[in-house]
C-alpha cells in the first residue's frame, strides 16, 4: 500500500499539551495540497500546541481525537478499529474525543458525502503503523537490538529472541524524541485482526444508559435557554412584536428580536430568554409577532410540480451529458416511452432537533453542538463576527442525527447573535415544529425519460431533471447543468448503450433546499433506475438480467449474481413481486431486491429486502449493515409515507403526527451483503438509500401491474 | 290523545360487570316512559346515532383492534392496540400519553381520567354498524356492559368520558348536537319504546 | 415544592406544576438520558416511567408524579446491566443513539409483562418509538435476545 513523506516538525507553536506523550498527527500548511504527517513529544513543551490525531500516554493509553461528527454512522468504532489495527493496540485502551473546527489541522471535517473512511483512510493507516514504528525503534535502541528482531502486540514491543518486552507507555519518552521513519509497511488485508472485523461499537454502552452527551444535553455554567419564534413563512420579516404576556411567563428574562443567516438570504426570529428550556417554549408561545411576508412567493405544492411538467415537456434544458444522437434516435424509433417521474420535497427529521449552546466574549467566541461540519462553522462564525479564527472555538457533541441538516449554518450564526445580545452562555433549542417547518429540505425533483428499445436492445435512454438546484443558494448557475444531473446513474451504462443524454432544465424557486441522506441519488435514482425496469419491461426482458446485459463492469456482474443468489431472484413463486435497482453513489454501488405480496386483507407487504454493497476496502462489516438497513428504513418512509407540501407559502407539515415515520411495525427484514474486495474505500452511510424506493415500485408492479412513478405512494392504495 | 307519563320502577339487574370498563354507579333506576311509539322512537334514535358516529364517539369504538383518531377516523398511529382491558398493551398504554385531561394544543393528546377503548370481551363496536344492528346492540345487556336502559341513559347522559366528546380540546370537531339535546334524544328513544331502525336504514 | 422520587432518590422540585416531567428530570434534575423529540407524545424519545409504566414525559406535567416514582434510563440498571441493555450491546443497536434511551425504556415494560415475546407483541409494545436511523430491526433482534437472556437468568 502507498505510503506518506514524513517529517518531523517541533516548530508548531501556541499551547496546549502537556506531560510527556508522544503524538502524531497531520500538518496541513496554509495552502499547501498535500497534508505532511508530523510526530511530536508533548514534554515539557507547555507552550506547544498541536491538535494531533493521536496522542500516546505514558500510562499506554491512547487518546484518539474523532475528526469527524458522530451522528450514527460510526465513525466513533470506525476510526479506532484502523487506528488500532496499525498501531497494535487493544481497542479498550484507545480513548477517543471529538476534535474543535479546525480545518488547518485536521484536513475537511465535513462529515457528508459518505467520506469519513473513504476520505481519511489511509492516512489514519499510515499514521498508527507510523507510531508503531517509532515505539518498536525507542525499545530496539534501548535493548540495543535490531529494530528487526522486534514486533508489536497489544500495546507493547516485543524483542522476539529474548521474549523481552516494554509496554507503550515505557517508550513513549524515547520514541518522542525520534524522527517518524520515511516509509512504513502497512498490513496486507489477510493480515488485518481488527479491520474488516464485526466488532462492536465503543459509543454503545454510552449510549444505552444516558451517559452520551448529544447537544441537547450540553450544559454550561450559567447556561440561559433561548426559544425562537420565527416567521412561518421562510423570509417573513419581524414587523411587530408584542412580548407584555411572554415577560410575564415565570422564569421568562427577556424579548428580542434576532436574524440568522440562510445561505443568503436573511431569517428574523423573535428570541425568548428564560431560565429553563420550557420557561422559554411558554414563552414563545404567549408571544404576538405581525410578520411582513410581502413581496416573498407564496408558493403552492401543486404549481410545483405543474411547472416541471410544463418545463420538462417544452424546454430540452441545459446539456450535463450526451454521447450519440439521442434525438435522433428517438425520431426514428417504433418502440419507445416517455414518462414522467416526481420525487416530493423531504425534511431531514433527525430525532434530536436542532439545537446549540454558545458563548460570545469579547475576546472568544465558543459553541458546542451537533454539528456536522465544524470546520464551516469555525470559517462561517469567524466571518460573520469578524472574530480570528483561533479564537473561535467549535467543539462537537454526538449528533442525534444528522442527514445533512446539521452541516447547515444557520443554528450556529443564530445561537451566537443571541448570545452576543446578552453577553452570556445560552442554549437555543428548535421545537420538532420548527425542525419540520424551517426546512431546508431535499427539494423534490420531477424527471422525464424517453428511451427507445430497437431489436431487443436499447438504443436509447434521453433524461430531463427539472427542479431546485442545491447550489442556486450561491446565485443563481445560469447557463450551467447542475452538476448532479446523473448523480446515481451507473458509469457502465455509457459503455454499453450507445445514445445517452441527460439535460438539467433550470427551475428556480426561494425555498431553502439541501442536501439530504444520498443528496441526488436519493431522487435521480427512483428516476432513472425506474426507467431502466421499465426499458426491461419494453424489451420483454427480466429486470436483473436486463442488467446484467449492459452493466459488463466485472465488479458489477459480480454484484448481480449475489443478487440474484441470495434473493431466490429466479425461484420467485406465485404471487409474490420482486423487484430490482442498482444505484452508485459516493464510489459504493448498492444493489437492491424487494419481495413483496399481499397480506389477509388485500394490502402490499414488503416481505424481504436485499442489499448487496459493494464498498470496496471496509473497516467494520457490522457497521455497514446496520447503515444499509437504516438506510432502507429511511427511504421506506420517503417513498411512502411523508412529503413537505407548500400551501400559500407555508409548510404544511408540524410534527410527527402529519409527517408519519416508519415505526417498528412497517419496518421489513434487510438482509445485507458486502462483496469482498480491495479496491479503494467508497461511502457507506449514504449509498444504501437511492435503490430502495425503484426496487419497491418495481416489486410491485411485479406483482400488481401497477407502475409507480410517484412518490410518495400510499402502500395500501396499491 | 292525552300523553300519560308513567313512571315505573324498573328491577336493577345486576350488570356483567366487567373488569375496568364498569358501568357507572346508578343513582336511579327510574326511567322516563311514553306511549310506544316506534315512528317517534326510531326517529329519535336516528339523531342519537349521528353522535355515536362522529369521530368523537366512534374513534374509541372501533370495528378492529387499534383505536381511530381525527375527525377522518383514521387508524390510530403507533400501531396502539386495545388489549384485555380496553387500556392498550405493554408501553403503549392509552394513559402513558393520554393525561387526566386535554393537553393544550392542536393534536396534542386529548385526555380524561378514564381514558380507553371498551374491553376486549366488550368491544362495543360502533364503527360500521348499521342504525338497526347499533341500537340492537346498545340494547343488549349482553353487548352493552350488562347496562339496564335505565343505566344506559345515565351512561349516556352523565358518564364522564362520553362527556369527553363535547369537550375534546383544540383543534376537534364535536358531536353534532349538545351533549343535553343527545341525551333528550336517548331518553326519548327509550321512553318511546327503544325501537330499532329497519334493517334498510341508513 | 413537588415531592417526587427519581431513580431511589427523593427530590423537592420547586417548578411549575405544569411543566413537563421531560423537563423537570433534563433542566432541574441534569438527567439528560432522557429525550425532547417531539414534545406531542409522537415519539417516545422521552419515555419514562412513572409507577411502572413508560409515559412519555413531554406530555405528562410535574403534579402528575406528586409523591410518586420515576426511573429514567439512568435509573434502569446500577451497572447498565438490564438484559436489554446488554443484548443492547451485544447486537449493536443504535446508531446515532438518540432514541434508544426512550426504545429501552419501552422495551422494559415490554419484558417485564412478557418474558417471551414474539414478534406481533414486540410491534405493539414497540411503535411508539421511532428511530429515524432505522434500528428496528435490530431492536426487534436484541429484545428477543433479552427475553432469552432473562429467562436464562431466571433459572440460575
Amino acid at each position: 500500500m502507498e505510503t506518506n513523506s514524513i517529517s518531523r516538525r517541533n516548530f508548531l507553536r501556541v499551547s496546549g499539551l502537556a506531560g510527556t506523550a508522544l503524538c502524531l498527527g497531520f500538518y496541513f500548511p496554509a495552502n499547501a495540497k498535500n497534508e505532511e504527517l508530523i510526530a511530536a513529544s508533548a514534554e515539557g513543551q507547555s507552550g506547544f500546541e498541536f491538535n494531533a490525531w493521536m496522542r500516546i500516554d505514558t500510562d499506554g493509553k491512547v487518546t484518539l481525537t474523532d475528526h469527524r461528527a458522530e451522528m450514527g454512522q460510526g465513525s466513533y468504532q470506525s476510526v479506532p478499529q484502523i487506528i488500532a489495527e496499525e498501531l497494535e493496540v487493544d481497542l479498550k485502551d484507545i480513548n477517543v474525543i471529538f476534535a474543535i473546527g479546525d480545518p488547518d489541522k485536521y484536513g475537511s471535517q465535513i462529515t457528508g458525502g459518505s467520506s469519513t473512511i473513504r476520505g481519511s483512510y489511509k492516512k489514519l493507516l499510515n499514521l498508527s503503523a507510523t507510531a508503531r514504528e517509532m515505539l518498536i525503534s525507542a525499545a530496539a535502541n534501548k535493548w540495543g537490538v535490531p529494530a528487526s528482531e522486534c514486533y508489536a502486540q497489544s500495546g507493547h514491543v516485543i524483542h522476539k529472541p529474548s521474549g523481552k518486552k516494554f509496554n507503550y507507555g515505557e517508550l513513549v519518552t524515547d520514541a518522542s524524541k525520534l524522527s517518524p521513519p520515511k516509509d512504513v509497511k502497512l498490513k496486507n488485508i489477510s493480515e488485518y485482526k481488527l479491520i474488516r472485523k464485526p466488532l462492536n461499537r465503543l459509543d454503545t454502552p454510552m449510549k444505552t444508559n444516558g451517559e452520551a452527551i448529544f447537544g441537547l444535553d450540553k450544559k454550561l455554567p450559567g447556561m440561559l435557554h433561548a426559544a425562537v419564534e420565527r416567521s412561518p413563512r421562510l423570509r417573513g420579516k419581524v414587523k411587530s412584536f408584542d412580548d407584555s404576556a411572554a415577560l410575564k411567563v415565570p422564569g421568562v428574562k427577556k424579548v428580542f428580536k434576532i436574524q440568522m443567516m440562510v445561505f443568503n438570504t436573511t431569517r428574523d426570529g423573535v428570541v425568548v430568554i428564560a431560565n429553563s428550556t420550557w420557561a422559554a417554549m411558554q414563552g414563545r408561545k404567549a408571544l404576538r409577532v405581525e410578520w411582513d411576508d410581502s413581496g416573498f412567493e407564496h408558493v403552492n405544492t401543486a404549481d410545483i410540480y405543474n411547472a416541471h411538467e410544463e418545463l420538462l415537456k417544452k424546454e430540452e434544458g441545459i446539456s450535463h451529458k450526451k454521447q450519440g444522437d439521442p434525438d435522433g434516435a428517438l425520431a426514428k424509433a417504433t418502440r419507445q416511452i416517455d414518462v414522467i417521474y416526481q420525487t416530493p420535497y423531504q425534511s431531514h427529521a433527525a430525532m434530536e432537533p436542532l439545537n446549540c449552546a454558545a458563548y460570545y466574549q469579547p475576546d472568544k467566541i465558543e459553541i458546542w453542538g451537533p454539528i456536522q461540519a465544524p470546520d464551516w462553522v469555525l470559517n462561517d462564525i469567524s466571518t460573520k463576527f469578524k472574530m480570528p479564527k483561533d479564537k473561535v472555538v467549535v467543539n462537537m457533541t454526538f449528533l442525534g442525527g444528522g442527514f445533512g441538516r446539521k452541516a447547515f449554518l444557520d443554528y450556529t450564526h443564530e445561537v451566537v447573535a443571541i448570545s452576543k445580545e446578552i453577553g452570556a452562555p445560552v442554549q437555543v433549542v428548535w421545537s420538532r415544529e420548527d425542525d419540520i417547518k424551517q426546512g431546508p429540505y431535499r427539494a423534490g425533483i420531477s424527471y422525464r425519460g424517453q428511451g427507445a428499445i430497437e431489436n431487443g436492445e436499447i438504443s436509447t435512454l434521453k433524461f430531463k431533471m427539472a427542479g431546485q438546484n442545491i447550489d442556486h443558494w450561491n446565485g443563481p448557475a445560469r447557463g450551467k447543468a447542475n452538476g448532479s444531473t446523473s448523480e446515481g446513474f451507473l458509469k457502465p451504462y455509457y459503455d454499453s448503450i450507445k445514445n445517452i443524454s441527460f439535460a438539467d432544465v433550470p427551475y428556480e424557486m426561494p425555498l431553502p433546499n439541501m442536501w439530504w441522506r444520498s443528496v441526488y441519488a436519493s431522487t435521480n435514482g427512483f428516476a432513472y433506475e425506474s426507467f431502466m425496469n421499465e426499458m426491461a419491461v419494453l424489451a420483454g426482458q427480466d429486470q436483473l438480467d436486463f442488467r446484467r446485459k449492459y452493466l459488463k463492469d466485472e465488479r458489477c456482474q459480480r454484484l448481480i449474481d449475489k443478487m440474484e443468489e441470495v434473493s431466490g431472484w429466479k425461484s420467485r413463486q406465485k404471487n409474490q413481486g420482486y423487484g430490482v435497482a442498482i444505484t452508485e453513489c459516493f464510489e459504493t454501488t448498492v444493489g437492491q431486491i424487494v419481495k413483496v405480496s399481499r397480506n389477509a386483507e388485500g394490502k402490499v407487504k414488503i416481505d424481504k429486502v436485499w442489499a448487496v454493497m459493494d464498498c470496496g476496502w471496509y473497516v467494520n462489516p457490522d457497521i455497514i449493515r446496520a447503515q444499509v438497513e437504516g438506510s432502507v428504513v429511511m427511504a421506506l418512509g420517503a417513498a411512502t409515507i411523508h412529503e413537505i407540501t407548500f400551501k400559500n407559502g407555508l409548510v404544511e407539515q408540524n410534527n410527527f403526527y402529519d409527517y408519519l415515520m416508519p415505526r417498528m411495525s412497517d419496518a421489513p427484514p434487510v438482509e445485507v451483503h458486502i462483496m469482498e474486495n480491495t479496491a479503494d474505500a467508497g461511502g457507506v452511510g449514504e449509498p444504501g438509500l437511492p435503490p430502495f424506493a425503484p426496487a419497491l415500485t418495481d416489486a410491485i408492479y411485479d406483482l400488481t401491474g401497477n407502475r409507480i412513478r410517484k412518490l410518495p405512494f400510499n402502500m395500501n392504495a396499491v | 290523545m292525552k300523553k300519560l307519563i308513567v313512571i315505573i320502577l324498573i328491577a336493577s339487574i345486576t350488570g356483567l360487570v366487567t373488569l375496568s370498563f364498569r358501568p357507572e354507579t346508578v343513582k336511579t333506576d327510574k326511567y322516563l316512559v311514553l306511549p310506544k311509539d316506534s315512528v317517534g322512537s326510531v326517529k329519535a334514535f336516528m339523531s342519537v346515532y349521528t353522535v355515536l358516529k362522529s369521530a368523537r364517539c366512534m374513534n374509541c369504538h372501533p370495528a378492529g383492534d387499534s383505536p381511530l383518531q381525527g375527525d377522518d377516523s383514521h387508524i390510530h398511529t403507533m400501531n396502539v392496540k386495545r388489549g384485555a382491558d380496553g387500556k392498550g398493551l405493554y408501553s403503549v398504554r392509552c394513559s402513558n400519553c393520554h393525561q387526566a385531561e386535554n393537553t393544550a394544543g392542536l393534536h396534542m393528546p386529548p385526555g380524561n381520567p378514564k381514558w380507553g377503548l371498551p374491553p376486549a370481551n366488550m368491544r362495543m363496536v360502533f364503527q360500521g354498524r348499521t342504525p338497526r344492528q347499533l341500537a340492537l346492540q346498545l340494547l343488549d345487556p349482553k353487548q352493552n356492559g350488562g347496562r339496564t336502559k335505565a343505566q344506559l341513559i345515565e351512561h349516556m347522559a352523565h358518564d364522564d368520558l362520553v362527556g369527553w366528546a363535547w369537550h375534546p380540546g383544540d383543534g376537534r370537531t364535536l358531536p353534532p348536537m349538545s351533549r343535553p339535546a343527545f341525551a333528550a334524544q336517548v331518553r326519548l328513544w327509550i321512553a318511546k319504546g327503544a325501537y330499532a331502525p329497519s334493517a334498510k336504514a341508513k | 415544592m413537588i415531592n417526587i422520587t427519581v431513580n431511589g432518590q427523593h427530590h423537592e422540585v420547586d417548578a411549575d406544576p405544569n411543566m413537563p416531567l421531560l423537563w423537570v428530570i433534563r433542566d432541574i434534575l441534569g438527567l439528560t438520558g432522557t429525550k425532547y423529540g417531539c414534545g406531542a407524545a409522537q415519539c417516545g424519545a422521552c419515555t419514562i416511567h412513572l409507577n411502572g409504566e413508560a409515559v412519555r414525559s413531554c406530555v405528562t406535567k410535574l403534579n402528575r408524579a406528586a409523591g410518586q416514582r420515576i426511573v429514567t434510563i439512568e435509573g434502569l440498571s446500577a451497572n447498565n446491566d438490564h438484559p436489554l441493555q446488554l443484548a443492547w450491546n451485544e447486537m449493536n443497536v443504535p446508531q446515532c443513539g438518540y432514541c434508544q434511551s426512550g426504545q429501552i425504556m419501552s422495551g422494559a415494560i415490554l419484558l417485564r409483562e412478557n418474558s417471551n415475546p414474539s414478534d406481533q407483541d414486540i410491534d405493539d409494545a414497540m411503535s411508539g418509538n421511532i428511530c429515524r436511523c432505522g434500528t428496528y430491526q435490530r431492536i426487534r433482534a436484541a429484545i428477543h435476545k433479552a427475553a432469552a437472556m432473562q429467562t436464562e437468568g431466571a433459572k440460575l
